[in-house]
């Protein structure tokens, strides 16, 4: 048969005339490509895991309490107290407590607790536009699209602004003041992996937007395109929840 | 045999969704409250259990997002299993890494 893949699409069943697992071939292609990255992604939690362990765990802090007043040169106050050193992997408490806009206060947590929020919040339009586009409601699916949009690159914003600061306070790939340089170079590779593909996510969803926009998806009847990648950005939400819970809780 | 209606193969979306779909969110965004409480309750504490409660709040998050957002919990029982099941082995993997790696600081110390 020499159709094109636009009328397989309509029909929603493969060459055999039935949808295999009963959902559409994009659908499961994604789903096993989601399942690929989800080992690539485990690749590097499991890296992160093992180098982590094959250092001493982090020194106890018993010095600085949170929203407590930190001078200036924080880093070398650490280094100096004896709790950043080669030995131990440095407490992300003690790395990552700064918020924009507010300068020498202990905020261990706070700004990625925000980054958390605003992708879970991202995640919610959505499925929310996924769910419009059952019912076959443009201006819905468009509404929500455009805040998913918004959501994600709010998400990129804030994680632009950690790396800088994190770079700012002489984090490279190869040497950083915390502690042991394999610190700095996973924390680059994880969450600039996972940066990676929410900046893949929002371009995904630009296209689609304008695709809904535009009235393709009305035309062929269905908004299938958006659960796709719905799912993708789903997926990019999920990664995050361990990386929330790997690089800053633990 | 020939299928031309236009009609979207696939299993049942419950009625309900949206009520489902904030009910979920409410749910992730409490769990995330509690991770961070527990966060700031417990920075004193330095126990491996600590680390198991986030690692399994970590986990009933991962159940939400992807039963009823990615929608695997209407979905095929194949499909699921088609992608959880890999998952698994990937979880036995970290968890001898981490073992591993702990043999590794070990060695470290040896001289």
């Amino acid at each position: 048969m020499a159709t094109n893949t636009l009328s397989t699409e309509k029909k929603f069943t493969w060459g055999g005339g039935k949808s295999p697992f009963s959902v559409s071939y994009g659908k499961l292609m994604m789903w096993i490509f989601l399942l690929s990255d989800a080992f690539t992604f485990s690749s590097l939690l499991i890296a992160y895991g093992f180098i982590r362990h094959s250092y001493q765990s982090p020194i106890p802090n018993e010095i600085v309490k949170p929203l407590s007043d930190v001078g200036h040169n924080f880093v070398e106050h650490m280094q100096q107290a004896g709790l950043f050193v080669q030995e131990n992997w440095p407490s992300p408490e003690l790395v990552f407590n700064h918020f924009p806009f507010i300068h020498g206060i202990h905020l261990p947590l706070f700004f990625v607790s925000l980054m958390t929020f605003i992708l879970i919040f991202s995640s919610v339009t959505m499925v929310l536009a996924v769910e419009a586009g059952h019912r076959m409601a443009k201006d819905e699916v468009a509404k929500y699209m455009l805040l998913t949009i918004i959501g994600g690159a709010a998400f990129l914003g804030c994680q632009a602004w950690e790396w800088n600061t994190f770079i700012g306070e002489g984090a490279r790939l190869y040497s950083n003041p915390f502690g042991p340089r394999s610190f700095a170079a996973l924390f680059f590779i994880v969450t600039g992996f996972h940066g990676f593909h929410v900046f893949s996510g929002v371009v995904l969803n630009v296209i689609i937007y304008l695709n809904v926009l535009a009235g393709t998806y009305e035309k062929r009847g269905h908004y299938e395109m958006v659960e796709k990648v719905g799912l993708y950005w789903h997926f990019v939400d999920l990664v995050w929840v361990f990386v929330f819970t790997f690089y800053y809780l633990l | 045999m020939q299928h031309t209606e236009e009609h979207l193969e696939h299993t049942e979306t419950p009625h309900d969704m949206k009520s489902q779909i904030w009910k979920t969110f409410w749910i992730l965004f409490a769990l995330t409250i509690v991770d961070i409480a527990l966060y700031f309750m417990l920075l004193s504490n330095h126990s491996i259990l600590k680390n198991w409660v986030f690692i399994i709040l970590g986990v009933v998050k991962a159940y939400y997002i992807v039963g009823v957002f990615m929608h695997m919990k209407f979905e095929r029982k194949v499909l699921m299993y088609t992608i959880i099941l890999p998952m698994l082995f990937v979880v036995f993997l970290v968890a001898l890494m981490i073992i591993e790696g702990n043999f590794t600081n070990m060695l470290r110390w040896v001289k």
